[in-house]
């Protein structure tokens, strides 16, 4: 206890000491996960988008007229089945005239031509709501009983849904290679200042080796250093982030009002800025480690 | 205590700074280690500490092959010895008391005892009144108190000085080897290199005597029996 409160003494004794080199350090490490958080918090806002979508998201399916009701009552059971379904209504040839006959009853004209009804039977599925990224399985699901050879046509709605799904995609790509290289930039970097606090610092070091200081105690100080100082980018990197996020209104009013109602862009989810400190402190611990791996190893 | 066994030291490539030594030194006894500058003397310090790796041939310390301890294991090694540095190697931004203090605080010692080991040291070399000095604010002789009160804190069983009496004069070079006396009396075997042979001769202790790294006399030369 006694020498983690030293280390932490001495860690931002030496952080303030030499000013330049650490505040710009912090600067790189504080970007590096800024840009980490705006990607992840387009991605958790793309995420309630289709989320929210997916409630929406409603699936009528028409039969072929010559199919037997044997194979769709098999169809409907295996829809059932799966666990993203919510309901399946089915709807029969003379159903589907009867409704039809009640909506537009003018036209009863028109079905005495028929002798049977001409409407196709159908079913409508509704999905399950609760769970959230049900969205990419629930297309493909579709898209499965679209393949089915007794099914007409359909009448979905998910090509929006899909676009966005690949926006995100697109945007996570790019968001987990844009991060990976600052990340190993930061390492690099956090590692080299480091390195030079140990350099600063050798005489010291070789005097606690001397009179039987054992290595841990010689290395924790310069680990505690790092990981603070990738701890304090992530709470920069955390601040800086939900500024940026306050600030949206005021230059883009228009998209505001557009998505206001579906998604909640002015409210950051804890679990980025817990994930911006987490990844901070794994920076930081990761470079002085590598530092004092190649001060120690002899 | 210490034994060397047929230790040889090279720097570079075709010169000894140590040349087959055999050596054994004994519990509780005074040491003087003399030579000409050159003769290697911080050398043979610096094998007993580890801080060099003997070329050839083994040395023991308290019963223990020091070839073979690993690096993570050291430390118990330097707990054994306290070192007095010809250059000091002192903070000297820091306190007297916090130079006496880093070898306890290494140890993870409570801060009441530190403070009694320190305050122990301290009286030790006549210092209490220099306790919260800044180290580089004091004189050069209260530095090398300084350097000795550290070494003799962690509570060693060896105590090794490197020409303690450097740049000091005589008189003062007097009152810091009565220091070692007295550590010395208290069962701590010390070994002081030095080439001043004024005071080897005015403290007839045990001599040591290097020339160009071979050992030319030694008070126990005679027994160098060793066994395996
Ligand atoms: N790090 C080193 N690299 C190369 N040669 C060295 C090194 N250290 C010492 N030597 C050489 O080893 C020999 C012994 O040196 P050492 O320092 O042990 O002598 P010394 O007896 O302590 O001398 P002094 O009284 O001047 O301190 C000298 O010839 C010296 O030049
Ligand atoms: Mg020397």
């Amino acid at each position: 206890m006694d020498l983690l409160k030293k280390s932490l003494s001495n860690a931002i004794n030496n952080i303030l000491r030499n000013k330049l080199i650490n505040f710009l350090c912090l600067g790189i490490i504080s970007f590096t996960l800024l840009t980490l958080g705006i990607f992840n918090y387009i991605s958790y806002n793309l995420e309630i988008f289709t989320h929210n979508f997916s409630k929406n998201i409603e699936a009528i399916f028409y039969f072929k007229n010559d199919v037997k009701e044997k194979e769709i009552k098999a169809q409907i059971s295996k829809i059932r089945k799966s666990l993203l379904v919510d309901e399946v209504i089915y709807k029969s040839r003379d159903e589907a005239e009867t409704s039809f006959l009640s909506q537009f009853p003018e036209l009863k004209y028109i079905l005495t031509e028929f002798d049977k009804s001409p409407f196709p039977s159908s079913i409508e599925i509704k999905f399950k709501q609760e769970e959230s990224n049900l969205t990419t399985k629930i297309i493909s699901f579709i898209e499965d009983i679209e393949g089915s050879d007794i099914i007409e046509s359909k009448q979905v709605n998910i090509d929006w849904a899909k676009k966005v799904l690949y926006i995100k995609k697109f945007i996570s790509i790019t968001g987990i290679f844009l991060s990976g290289i600052l990340f190993f930039v930061s390492v690099f970097i956090i590692y080299n200042v480091i390195k030079l606090n140990i350099i600063y610092r050798k005489e010291e070091i070789n005097i606690l080796q001397l009179v039987g200081a054992t290595d841990w105690y010689i290395k924790f100080p310069f680990i505690i250093e790092g990981a603070l100082m990738g701890l304090l980018g992530g709470i920069i990197a955390g601040i800086l982030l939900i500024i940026l996020i306050k600030l949206i209104p005021s230059y883009s009013d228009f998209i505001i009002n557009i998505l206001k109602d579906i998604i909640s862009l002015k409210k950051i989810p804890l679990k980025i800025l817990i994930r911006l400190l987490f990844f901070g402190t794994i920076i930081g611990l990761i470079s002085s480690l590598f530092s004092l791996k190649k001060f120690f190893k002899k | 205590m210490i034994g060397f066994y047929h230790v040889y030291k090279q720097y570079v490539k075709e010169s000894y700074a140590i040349y087959d030594i055999n050596l054994s030194i004994e519990k509780g006894e005074f040491y003087f280690l003399t030579g000409a500058s050159g003769a290697g003397k911080t050398t043979l310090l610096k094998l007993i500490y580890k801080e060099e790796l003997p070329t050839k041939g083994q040395i023991l310390i308290d019963s223990v092959n020091i070839n073979l301890i690993p690096r993570k294991k050291l430390y118990k090694l330097r707990r054994k010895i306290g070192i007095v540095f010809q250059d000091f190697k002192l903070l000297y931004n820091r306190t007297v008391y916090e130079n006496i203090a880093i070898p306890l605080v290494v140890r993870g010692y409570r801060k009441s005892y530190i403070d009694k080991m320190v305050k122990n040291s301290l009286s030790l070399v006549g210092l209490n009144h220099r306790k919260n000095y800044i180290t580089s604010h004091i004189s050069g002789g209260e530095q090398q108190r300084v350097a000795i009160a550290r070494a003799i804190a962690g509570n060693p069983i060896i105590i090794i000085a490197d020409e303690p009496t450097g740049n000091l004069d005589t008189e003062l070079s007097i009152e810091i080897l009565k220091i070692f006396e007295k550590i010395n009396n208290n069962g701590i075997t010390v070994l002081i290199a030095t080439h001043d042979n004024n005071l080897i001769r005015m403290f007839s202790k045990k001599t040591i005597e290097l020339k160009q790294g071979k050992l030319i006399s030694s008070p126990t030369k005679e027994k160098q029996q060793w066994i395996y």
